[in-house]
């Protein structure tokens, strides 16, 4: 029955996403104004609890991780997915990048998965990256992104591939947003 | 007549301390002043003793008060902030938004750090072992309570509610059950504590009661005392002056007696006709003249010592010639030297200036003091009149002396201070049945006073006494000095 309720849930989340990304495309355009795209690109990090004995991922794994097929870490500590609001730039990075998906996509991707049972656990979504670093600071089996300059010492990053945000061959990379002088 | 005085005013009250009394007397022209600047010392010093003792208690008060305050504020906080910490954290129970989550989070972090710096001071605060051992405890608990909120937390926020519940009562709950007890334990100890600083606060404050009251007890008794001294010793001189005038009515009753009895038996004698001869007749007559002339001086040197005592002799100054003063005075005591077998050497230097003074007065101070040196002369029977100039190096402050020299029976170191003093009569003086009112060298002294000048004496027990006039010189009044009354043809060295 409970379930049932969730993927009811989430078909109606489903329905309110579009009205929700064409609110964040106006709102993002009437900041246009203020806020102006920069050219240049600012590393997205993966980040996770400090508690977290892992420190590298590789691409497939973070791909599993975000699409919730993996559930515990190696220390047995469940999975908590973070994302950013649907529409956030760091998000379409996340979801183009390493899911390979579009927003539809992944949320039917995750609807079917709660529905059948495969994803215990649907994403958190928080709405600033203060919020995401927070609750991976509180959450020991919290994973989330952030940009670079979001990241403080009360989070972990890791390095995806073997790789380092500040290496060239880095993937993922989100378009820097300049205050407007 | 002079006898019951003298035995009336002998008779000296019985006191317990006799030393006392004599040390009263012999302080008594600084007794006051010296009681007075006692009284005012130990008032000062009690003064200070009270404020010092005020100032302690006050400071023990505000630091009882800040200490009460501190200590309310620090468990009203704790106890707040540590409710705050698990309110925050049930809180985020209620929702499901994850933000709204991480918030209730953040804000149970930030009560739990003040819960964290509310314990370390209490820690450092503590004043003996049992506190150290409490707040070491209260940490410890605090600790665990946090780890298991920490995960309570945690649980919540992966959306695992049933968890956190289950979680929270099983673990949270004793947790911070045995906080609370802490922070009761915290709070029992303080209202010991702070039961122990009134208790100290009322000893002292008890303390301070009585030293106070001690030390006012104790200015009273100074204060009676000192009131006592000076009574006393105005009492004392108050008899002592009467004792000195009485004596000196004696003294002046016995030196009218003597004359009055020569007179009166002359007169008797020539009344009765038993006088025969123009020769014996003289004789009786020069008698009569001589004794007469005795009772006129006395009642006049009476009469000068009330006249400079009451402040009505004035005299006028003006520059004299010392010179023709000495001799006239000289010649006027030659009579009274020569009958009491005395000689007087006098002798005086050449170029003296003029000095500042008055004729009579000169002459009188001089006069009394040459009828001490007979007085006192001793058996050698010489006097020595000496006139000089002093400090005739110096442009201020120079002047003439005369001084009369005996080698009679001296003055002891001890009576030095008071032979100036009105009536006073040395005892051996009194003891050898030497004869006097006491008088004349007090009105000397207060002559030589009125004319500016002063007297000094140098004495020595068995050798003899030098008693010396200071004159001042006068300042450019040479040409107008008065020299006329006096012969100056008188040889300078006898």
């Amino acid at each position: 029955m409970a379930r049932h309720l969730a993927a009811i849930l989430i078909a109606l989340e489903f329905a309110l996403c579009p009205l929700a990304d064409a609110a964040n495309e106006l709102a993002s355009f009437s900041e246009a104004p203020i806020i102006e795209q920069s050219a240049q690109a600012e590393p997205l990090v993966i980040v996770v609890n400090r508690s977290n004995p892992v420190d590298s991922l590789s691409s497939s794994e973070l791909r599993n991780i975000f699409l919730g097929s993996r559930s515990h870490w190696s220390n047995g500590r469940r999975i908590t997915l973070v994302m950013r609001d649907p529409g956030e730039a760091e998000r379409k990075v996340i979801l183009r990048d390493v899911c390979n998906m579009t927003e539809d996509q992944m949320k039917t991707h995750f609807l079917h998965g709660l529905f059948t049972g495969e994803i215990l656990v649907s994403p958190k979504v928080l709405s600033t990256p203060l919020g995401v670093r927070r609750f991976i600071f509180n959450v020991p089996g919290a994973i989330g992104y952030l940009r670079l300059h979001d990241v403080d010492d009360s989070v972990k990053v890791l390095r995806i591939d073997e790789l380092h945000p500040d290496d060239k061959r880095y993937k993922l990379h989100v378009l820097g947003q300049v205050a407007n002088e | 007549m002079s006898r019951q005085l003298n035995s009336a005013f002998a008779h000296k009250p019985q006191y317990l301390v006799p030393y006392l009394d004599r040390l009263l007397i012999a302080a008594s022209r600084y007794s006051a002043s010296l009681l007075l600047f006692l009284v005012c010392c130990t008032v000062a010093a009690i003064g200070a003793i009270t404020i010092r003792d005020m100032e302690n208690t006050s400071a023990e008060t505000m630091k009882m008060y800040a200490v009460s305050v501190r200590g309310l504020q620090n468990i009203g906080e704790l106890q707040y902030e540590a409710q705050e910490t698990r309110r925050s954290t049930l809180y985020a129970l209620t929702t499901s938004d994850s933000n709204l989550q991480v918030e209730y989070a953040d804000q149970s972090r930030i009560a739990d750090q003040r819960v964290k710096d509310g314990i370390v001071e209490y820690s450092m605060q503590a004043n003996d072992a049992e506190e150290a051992a409490l707040a070491q405890r209260l940490a410890t608990d605090w600790e665990r309570y946090l780890i298991l909120r920490d995960e309570v937390l945690a649980l919540i926020l992966e959306g695992s509610t049933k968890e956190a519940v289950s979680y929270d009562l099983s673990g949270g709950v004793p947790a911070f059950e045995r906080v609370r007890h802490d922070l009761e334990e915290v709070k029992r100890l303080y209202g010991e504590n702070a039961s122990k600083g009134q208790a100290r606060l009322a000893a002292s404050s008890r303390r301070s009661t009585w030293r106070l009251a001690g030390i006012h007890g104790f200015t009273l008794l100074l204060s009676g005392a000192a009131i006592w001294v000076i009574q006393r010793s105005r009492m004392l001189n108050a008899i002592q002056l009467a004792k000195l005038q009485m004596e000196f009515v004696a003294s002046v009753s016995h030196e009218l007696r003597t004359p009055l009895a020569v007179l009166n038996s002359a007169a008797d004698n020539i009344a009765d006709g038993l006088i025969e001869g123009k020769s014996t007749l003289r004789k009786y007559g020069a008698i009569l003249q001589r004794q007469s002339r005795s009772m006129s001086r006395l009642v006049d040197e009476i009469l000068l010592f009330a006249s400079t005592e009451d402040g009505t002799q004035r005299y006028v100054l003006q520059p004299l010639q010392l010179t023709p003063i000495i001799d006239s005075i000289v010649k006027e005591t030659e009579g009274i030297v020569r009958d009491s077998k005395f000689v007087l050497d006098y002798k005086i230097e050449s170029d003296l200036p003029f000095v500042l003074g008055d004729v009579s007065g000169i002459s009188k101070c001089l006069q009394n003091l040459i009828s001490n040196a007979i007085k006192y002369g001793g058996e050698d029977r010489r006097i020595v009149l000496h006139t000089f100039q002093a400090g005739r190096e110096q442009r201020a402050g120079r002047e003439v002396c005369v001084s009369i020299t005996d080698r009679g029976i001296g003055i002891d170191s001890s009576e030095l201070a008071h032979i100036f003093d009105p009536f006073y009569r040395s005892p051996r003086v009194s003891a050898a049945q030497i004869h006097g009112t006491g008088l004349g060298l007090s009105l000397a002294k207060r002559l030589a006073e009125s004319m500016g000048g002063r007297i000094s004496v140098l004495s020595e027990i068995s050798v003899g006494s030098t008693f010396t006039l200071h004159l001042q010189v006068a300042k450019g009044e040479d040409k107008k000095a008065v020299t006329s009354s006096f012969p100056s043809s008188l040889s300078q060295h006898k």
